[in-house]
């Protein structure tokens, strides 16, 4: 099947937030009212209802001038996802078209993903049930999985005006970043592809201005060692262990008994021929 | 009729203090264990409805996390000389720890074995200890990261998910070790009532801590076993 990725060229963004609205209405997400957060961006970052959020990122660039950069974000999709790996209930899983998504009825509100993901876009709710009780189910963006599997694109990619968002062939989409990087390092020496290799690559890329540390990205995000030691050896080897304990008394338990009728039986042909 | 030559009077072998933190330790560990199956393996997790959904389990798991904390307390405050006396036998090791090891495993399949002199702890006791209190201690600091994130970075977070895996995960394996022994052994049973009562028969004892239980005569604690009053006539 054709890999589609999303793709975002930061510098064609000028921070309508029609993205941001597209997504409350089409997911059905609640208000998430804010404090003033000291500058025209409306979310410090993105949270189980605001599943994208614009940054409003004012950076001196070095030459003394001022640039405002803004920057669509939202879950990126990574190939080899940190939260599908440490999910203990299988709840976060890979769809068809390698969007990470959570299963609602799986997930069990652990925050285990929410603490691993390297680009912490995942949130816990909190739900209240018909008798009063709390529980918790992690969000996050979902690609707009239910409109793919419609033959849509991502609600945000379709209203988006300006042609910052763009859902596309994977390889066109990396080509075209490309492109788009080579024609503005005159304007932005930094600028550069975001399509991190240390998680596989990701679904989401983008064409960054300026290096990813300005945007509060991470420079080289993979997959925590911790939850690949955690998850591929602490895990099943504690699984194995208990096993071969577990072995190793249900072996003693039969051979104590063996030996013991033995010696019974011995005791008793003993005294047969006294 | 096996112990017909056996006197059945008992010893003290654990304080109440002792047998207090031991079973609020094991029942906590348990419970413990039992609350977080379903997040260990997919294969108990129709263990959630009976815990009261994964919210209820949560609760549970927090609450027993706070009582596994009390039993190092409470041994160090109702028997601190018992506390001590565990930690110095944990660092004494000697050539009959060594040699405790062989015999164990001849014991441990029922074969013929010969009892090595062992003081109040024997070896394999000692092993026992010392990797539950690294695994309590891996467990319990790693657990507070997982209870608290927020007041912890991020990377101390994710490493404590690990240490908790492994804590339990040896734990537990060691575990199973033990409570066979304890239970269904049949040359350690005596230790299983004794760690319920604090008592044990006294020639149990003189077999399985030698040196111990000579100590213990020579300070007049204990009956010796030699004198012929408690050789029985048979």
């Amino acid at each position: 099947m054709t890999k589609y990725i999303k793709y975002v060229d930061v510098t064609k963004c000028d921070g309508c937030r029609a993205c941001m609205v597209a997504c409350k209405n089409w997911n059905d997400l609640p208000a998430d009212p804010q404090d003033f957060q000291g500058s025209v961006q409306s979310h410090p970052k993105v949270s189980a209802d605001t599943w994208n959020v614009m940054q409003y990122i004012e950076h001196e660039n070095g030459k003394g001038d001022l640039e405002y950069l803004f920057r669509h974000s939202a879950c990126f999709h990574c190939t080899d996802a940190a939260c599908e790996k440490v999910c203990p209930e299988n709840a976060i899983s890979y769809s068809k078209y390698g969007t990470v998504v959570i299963d609602q009825d799986k997930c069990v509100g652990c925050g285990y993903c929410v603490q691993n993901c390297p680009f912490e876009v995942i949130s816990l709710k909190e739900y209240v049930d018909k008798n009063g009780d709390k529980y918790r189910k992690s969000q996050k963006c979902t690609m707009c999985t239910d409109r793919l599997e419609e033959g849509l694109q991502p609600a945000c990619v379709t209203t988006c005006h300006t042609g910052s968002l763009e859902f596309g062939e994977e390889s066109a989409m990396i080509k075209k970043a490309e492109q788009r990087v080579k024609e503005m390092k005159d304007r932005f020496p930094n600028a550069q592809v975001y399509n991190p290799q240390g998680v596989g690559g990701t679904h989401t890329i983008y064409v960054l201005a300026e290096k990813p540390s300005v945007y509060g990205l991470p420079e080289n995000p993979k997959v925590p060692t911790s939850a690949v030691i955690w998850k591929d050896y602490a895990q099943p080897i504690g699984k194995m262990m208990i096993g071969a304990t577990t072995m190793a008394v249900v072996g003693a338990f039969v051979t104590n008994n063996i030996i013991s009728k033995r010696k019974a039986l011995k005791e008793d042909r003993g005294e047969d021929h006294e | 009729m096996s112990n017909q030559n056996k006197p059945d009077v008992q010893v003290r072998r654990f304080s109440k203090g002792f047998v207090w933190a031991h079973a609020i330790n094991g029942i906590a560990f348990f419970a413990l264990y039992i609350t977080a199956l379903p997040m260990y393996t997919e294969f108990f997790d129709w263990l959630y409805p009976v815990l009261g959904g994964p919210e209820g389990a949560r609760l549970l798991h927090r609450i027993f996390a706070v009582i596994f904390c009390t039993p190092t307390l409470i041994y160090l405050i109702f028997d601190r000389k018992g506390f001590f006396r565990w930690m110095k036998e944990l660092v004494t090791w000697k050539k009959r720890d060594l040699q405790f090891f062989t015999e164990f495993v001849k014991e441990l399949f029922g074969f013929n074995f010969k009892h090595v002199r062992q003081t109040f702890f024997n070896a394999g006791e000692k092993i026992n200890s010392i990797i539950q209190i690294l695994c309590a201690i891996l467990i319990i600091f790693s657990g507070f990261t997982m209870w608290f994130p927020q007041f912890f970075p991020r990377a101390i977070v994710q490493w404590g998910y690990v240490l908790h895996n492994v804590g339990f995960g040896l734990g537990i394996a060691v575990i199973v070790g033990h409570v066979y022994l304890s239970v269904v052994h049949k040359n350690s049973r005596p230790g299983y009532s004794g760690v319920v009562t604090g008592k044990v028969p006294a020639w149990w004892a003189n077999d399985h801590y030698t040196e111990w239980y000579e100590e213990e005569v020579k300070k007049g604690n204990f009956p010796d076993l030699n004198d012929p009053k408690y050789k029985k006539e048979a």
